[in-house]
């Protein structure tokens, strides 16, 4: 014991460095959860804890902002008028000619970072010839053409049921539509097609080969023709999540049938085990596993690492038990004891970490005192989440486990090979969608881990 | 040693660097880019959670409820029941497995013909093992005979078996694998998964397909960039750009 203390404080003038890389990554989680929790609290109207969970699930979706109205600003000059509601259009004259089209766009483009897009027109009035239309068009297409007969859109033609993309000269498509019908027009970024529906059914899809944003489009051009557009705020007459459900299971099916080494998933739980010091469960998993057939042969990539991720599994366990039940104090002083070296400056970032978490949980007990009815309603009761304190344990987890003197890099401490591996396939999701004109899904561990749940 | 982690993808002509035009991301960036990933431990313990208790690791599910905090997605206990079910079919008690999935939910074995008939053929091959070769014959007329007939997929699984019967020696038997160990734990795979349907809960863990979708994602990502790449999973490390 002696010795090996003598060894770690010799090393640690080299480690602190990188020591505060791993306090200072830990600090600006526990920074970020307090700040988002403390507005999204107060905007929430001082919740109880069990709804504290759901402040971060907001955080993950791409913000993107969607299409809600019709546009009022560019308009067709007359040969279109949307109502107040800005849901409506009519077409309030006599058409004459192929450039007296009322077009109206919505007020924003389709969102492209996700898998489908999609909206629906009702036709309220089919009026003297049925020339209604819906369709996706680029910024800037000139207001009086229909969409599909200029280049760089498409529209699906009530009149005629064609499909108009680029050229005055249609492609059979889908079937006419008129008073009464609901068309949609939709774009599946997986399959990179534009789609239109009547009345809840597919009629057809084409390749989509326009990349910039498009605006979803409705048109009107005989007289007396209305047209009514719901972009979401009502449900649509079509099942979307139905459409989404098979997208992704289409692509689930692809993906399902690669293979894996075996005992991978096996392998990566007792790495996880071992990185976060949860040693009862690594215990009890391995006498499981010795009893379970086909029996696992689990090969150890590395002695080296198995080595790393056991040193003071025990006292990790110990730390954690502590700071998750609130004992920030014994936690210190358990550190004190074990560990001089991480907590013997004051002013580090763990050490910084440690006293503003003890310095919460003191509040805490002195706001119980105060007799306020249930602590966590107070001001501070945002930082009372579990979640604050899992970051101060995995915090300190970290830096034990980079005192080991076998470990060359401290980073290697920071992320188990799990978080490792899902960081991995988000980015490549990130870079992959960049790479194609910011379309697509992301990656989002929270969606996957709620899917598939029936009852 | 061999490594069981080792995935590679042999550079095809279109790789080669001088023949694309593929972005190239350095090791620096890509490592700023993971680490800018939100990935919270909530949701990675949650993960692993769903994999203790997919696979039937009871007691280590509950240890990491305690020491995690995580929630369990199903009720502890039923795994419990599913597990006795699972063990016994590996074991080869066949009646006794079918007696408590049927004690379990009744449902199951009548809505699954496919997994009774397997459950029967497993009583027969055990039969087989044992010696008991008119006691098998009987119950292959009796039980399997009649289901063959409704079914040809049925019919030929049936023929298989009997063909055990024809063999003296087993293991010049084309079929002689059906006594193998893994038959019994393919049938116990089987009726997991049934049971795990009922419940309606998946039966595969997630984290198997995140592993998938992982080789997915960087094969298409292989298609248009050079970036450092994990290509062992077991490790988990990165590999610097081929170029």
């Amino acid at each position: 014991m002696e010795e090996a203390s003598l060894s770690l404080s010799l090393s640690t003038t080299t480690n602190t460095n990188t020591n505060d890389l791993i306090a200072n990554y830990y600090l600006q989680q526990w920074r970020l959860k307090s700040k988002s929790a403390a507005a999204k609290f107060e905007s929430m109207g001082f919740p109880e804890p069990q709804f504290l969970t759901q402040i971060d699930e907001d955080e993950e979706d791409d913000k993107e902002e969607l299409p809600s109205e019709l546009d009022t600003l560019n308009s067709s000059g007359g040969f279109s008028i949307v109502g107040p509601d800005k849901l409506s259009v009519r077409y309030p004259s006599v058409n004459h000619h192929g450039h007296d089209v009322g077009v109206v766009q919505a007020n924003r483009p389709a969102p492209s970072k996700r898998l489908v897009y999609y909206f629906e027109m009702y036709v309220e009035n089919a009026g003297a010839k049925g020339q209604v239309a819906i369709g996706f068009t680029t910024p800037g297409f000139r207001l009086r053409r229909q969409p599909g007969w200029e280049l760089n859109s498409y529209g699906y033609h009530g009149d005629d049921g064609l499909l108009y993309r680029g050229q005055a000269k249609g492609e059979t498509f889908g079937p006419v539509y008129s008073t009464g019908d609901t068309v949609g027009g939709g774009i599946n970024y997986a399959s990179q097609e534009l789609f239109f529906t009547k009345n809840g059914a597919v009629v057809g899809a084409v390749f989509k080969d326009v990349k910039g944003p498009l605006f979803p489009t409705v048109a009107v051009h005989s007289q007396h023709e209305v047209v009514n557009v719901n972009f979401g705020k009502k449900p649509f007459v079509f099942d979307l999540k139905a459409y989404e459900a098979q997208e992704r299971a289409k692509q689930n099916s692809t993906i399902e049938k690669l293979s894996i080494p075996q005992n991978a998933s096996y392998g990566i739980v007792r790495s996880y085990l071992q990185h976060y010091g949860y040693e009862d469960t690594l215990k009890t998993f391995d006498v499981e596993s010795r009893s379970t057939l086909p029996p696992i042969s689990f090969v150890q990539e590395n002695g080296f690492t198995e080595d790393m991720n056991t040193y003071s599994l025990n006292q990790r366990k110990v730390l954690r038990q502590l700071i998750r039940s609130g004992q920030i104090g014994d936690a210190i002083g358990k550190l004190k004891d074990w560990f001089p070296q991480i907590v013997q400056d004051g002013a580090s970032a763990i050490c910084f970490l440690l006293h503003c978490q003890n310095f919460i949980e003191l509040v805490r007990d002195c706001a119980a005192l105060l007799a306020y009815e249930l602590p966590q309603k107070s001001s501070v009761g945002y930082l009372l989440g579990d979640s604050q304190r899992e970051i101060i344990a995995d915090a300190v987890n970290a830096m034990v486990l980079s005192t080991n003197p076998s470990v060359k890099d401290s980073r290697e401490c920071l992320h188990s090979r799990l978080d490792r591996l899902l960081r991995q396939l988000s980015a490549c999701f990130l870079e992959k969608r960049s790479l194609n004109g910011d379309q697509g899904e992301g990656f989002h561990l929270h969606r996957i881990l709620n899917s598939g749940r029936k009852g | 040693m061999r490594t069981q982690g080792f995935q590679s993808a042999p550079l095809t002509p279109r790789q080669h660097p001088w023949a694309t035009s593929k972005k190239l991301i350095g090791r620096n960036e890509w490592e700023k880019r993971l680490n800018d990933v939100n990935i919270r431990k909530e949701d990675t313990n949650r993960l692993v959670m769903n994999f203790l208790v997919t696979e039937g690791y009871v007691e280590a599910a509950e240890k990491f409820r305690m020491e995690s905090g995580t929630d369990p997605d199903i009720d502890l206990a039923t795994i419990l029941d599913r597990m006795a079910v699972k063990k016994a079919v590996q074991s080869g008690n066949v009646e006794e497995a079918i007696e408590k999935v049927n004690d379990l939910n009744p449902e199951i074995l009548d809505t699954n013909p496919q997994l009774s008939f397997h459950l029967q053929q497993q009583r027969l091959i055990e039969l087989i093992r044992n010696g008991k070769i008119e006691e098998a014959l009987e119950f292959a007329q009796e039980e399997l005979a009649p289901r063959g007939e409704e079914n040809q997929a049925f019919l030929e699984d049936l023929e298989k078996t009997v063909a055990l019967l024809a063999f003296e020696d087993v293991s010049k038997c084309p079929v002689g694998d059906l006594l193998d160990v893994s038959q019994r734990l393919k049938t116990a795979s089987e009726i997991n998964a049934a049971i795990l349907t009922s419940q309606s809960h998946e039966k595969d863990p997630k984290l198997p397909s995140l592993l998938k979708m992982l080789i997915w994602a960087q094969n298409q990502l292989d298609e248009k960039a050079f970036y450092p790449r994990i290509t062992n999973l077991s490790t988990a490390s990165l590999e610097n750009p081929a170029v």
